[in-house]
């Protein structure tokens, strides 16, 4: 997935001496490229998350394509406030990267992780993206390059496997089809979740459903998709409040449908010790037997 | 282009008319804004709203009123704006907004409309395009630590087209700086952050004049710091010095009082 990244980027600027990308001193080797192949076009603030959205704001407004790139915990939940000023009640078309969202930095602590900022930027004039794997990842960058607003892409864990193969998905859409079955529960996740929600539906042979963009779920053809289900069952590595659950919870109830929603996500808002990604998972019970044992406690398989 | 005097009355006419605050910090920079209108902008341009125009941010978004008055006199903005100031519906808001046109950025969250003016000036240099980036911050908003973020962004890229103008009035909204959160001497501040820095009375038109002139002209590359030394409500001696002008609203007689001490 990071690659992926890197290499649009590079290409990106490499192809047009408008584009430009900004890092708060954050990245390191993924601005490798980009800095062999467009050098004047990688600028680096200095650990100034602040200044630097304001920054991308400034050069968007004169024009410039700007990319802007932090870690999640900083970029956007530090600078929340200069995203919504400055970016979004402006309409720049910004993007913005969020790099190491959900637990990723379990190792680093509180500080480091991030759970909440889906929820934050919801109320906000902005797309938000959330891609599952590289081939996701790649559609989300290239639609983004394309608006003219404000988006966020979350890069959550960068390295687990990936939910589609080079032929499978081709367009971007609010869900798009891992795998169908004809049990009336399907699960939907979006992010490093998929592939847990993979494992699950394969299993117990289950709809799965990958949800890469998260600011367009109002759709008629989304209505007729989710209306064949009993029970649907979010996963995300993002707060229960705000985040994909919430999205859904909304969107069954403003739609008047006689489905119930299991929403598995981040409850205990910080993770409670210090361990590896896989710790952190178990932790927050979005490990595939915590969330299998919870399902059958709720006779859903 | 009108004059100070003018200016004032027109902000006046504004706030009486609104029930709005906020004066004494729009008359501090009236000359200042009076002087960057009149020889330090391009009209045109900014009334193009061309790719290559001076900018002017006023990120002490709470002196607008200075900015509206100084649009007004070049016919950006309209007469019934100025007479309907606040009313259900118009345009112009109590702090800087960029949706106004002739607004920059908005500098209602202070420390912030900083931050855009340098990304417009390092946007400017990396065109190499001559023009200059003006942005007016408050003695109090310098308390922001963003704004010092950014004055280190432009010192380490050299931004030479970028003027920062601290109006510094030696009040913020609960007090007099110094008792707050005393930050002088701002010249060496400046200097010390590798700008290069002058220091002027802030309501003297041919310092201020002299000083943009000289820091425009200058080959040096480094980013502009003028710390004007100005006083709150300047202009109306009841007003002058005194934060309450901050926060008062104006009656009949208040109003009338001031418009006769500017006739």
């Amino acid at each position: 997935m990071r690659e992926v990244i890197s290499n649009f980027l590079a290409t990106k600027a490499a192809a047009d001496k408008n584009f430009y990308v900004l890092s708060g001193d954050h990245g390191y080797a993924l601005f490798d490229e980009i800095r062999r192949k467009a050098p004047e076009q990688f600028i680096n603030t200095g650990v100034t998350e602040q200044a630097m959205i304001g920054a991308a704001a400034g050069m968007a407004k004169t024009g410039k394509q700007v990319v802007v790139y932090g870690l999640a915990s900083f970029i956007p939940m530090r600078v929340l406030e200069f995203i919504k000023i400055n970016i979004c009640y402006e309409g720049l078309p910004v993007i913005i990267l969020g790099d190491g969202a959900g637990t990723v930095y379990t190792t680093l602590g509180a500080s480091h992780q991030c759970g909440e900022d889906i929820a934050c930027l919801k109320t906000l004039p902005i797309k938000i993206y959330s891609p599952a794997d590289k081939f996701e990842m790649k559609l989300c960058l290239e639609e983004a390059s394309t608006l003219d607003c404000p988006s966020y892409i979350r890069i959550g864990k960068s390295d687990r496997p990936a939910v589609h193969t080079i032929d499978s998905i081709s367009k971007l859409k609010s869900n798009l089809t891992i795998r169908s079955s004809n049990n009336r529960t399907a699960i939907f996740a979006t992010g490093s979740m998929v592939s847990t929600g993979k494992e699950i539906a394969e299993k117990y042979d289950l709809s799965l459903f990958s949800c890469p963009t998260l600011s367009y779920f109002n759709t008629a053809e989304f209505l007729e998709n989710i209306k064949k289900f009993d029970n649907i069952v979010t996963i995300e590595e993002h707060s229960i409040y705000g985040g994909l659950g919430s999205i859904l919870s909304d969107f069954i109830s403003e739609n008047g449908l006689n489905i119930r929603l299991h929403k598995f996500g981040i409850t205990e808002y910080f993770t409670k010790g210090c361990g590896s990604y896989d710790y952190a998972i178990k932790f927050h019970k979005l490990d595939v037997n915590s969330i299998l044992r919870a399902m059958k406690e709720k006779t859903l398989i | 282009m009108s004059n100070p005097s003018n200016l004032r009355k027109t902000i006046l006419r504004m706030a009486f008319n609104a029930n709005s605050v906020h004066i004494g910090c729009a008359f501090s920079i009236v000359e200042i804004v009076h002087a960057l209108y009149s020889n330090f902008i391009n009209i045109d341009k900014l009334k193009n709203q061309s790719r290559d125009r001076d900018y002017l941010c006023l990120s002490k978004g709470h002196g607008v009123m200075a900015v509206y008055a100084n649009l007004y006199e070049i016919g950006l903005i309209a007469e019934d704006e100025i007479e309907n100031y606040f009313s259900d519906g118009s345009s112009l808001t109590g702090l800087a907004d960029s949706h106004v046109p002739g607004i920059e950025v908005s500098g209602g969250s202070l420390g912030q409309g900083i931050t855009v003016a340098t990304g417009i000036a390092m946007s400017k240099d990396l065109d190499e395009d001559n023009s200059k980036v003006f942005c007016i911050v408050g003695d109090g908003e310098l308390n922001e630590g963003s704004a010092w973020e950014s004055i280190m962004i432009a010192a380490h890229r050299k931004l030479n087209n970028f003027i920062l103008i601290v109006d510094a009035n030696s009040y913020q909204a609960m007090g007099r700086c110094e008792n707050v959160l005393s930050m002088e001497s701002f010249k060496n501040k400046f200097e010390a952050f590798n700008f290069e820095t002058l220091e002027c009375d802030g309501h003297n038109l041919e310092q201020i004049n002299e000083s943009l002139m000289t820091l425009t002209k200058s080959k040096i590359k480094k980013p502009k710091a003028l710390i004007a030394r100005t006083v709150k409500g300047k202009g109306v001696s009841f007003m002058e010095d005194d934060n309450i002008w901050h926060y008062t609203r104006l009656d009949n007689e208040t109003y009338n009082k001031a418009l006769s001490e500017l006739a």
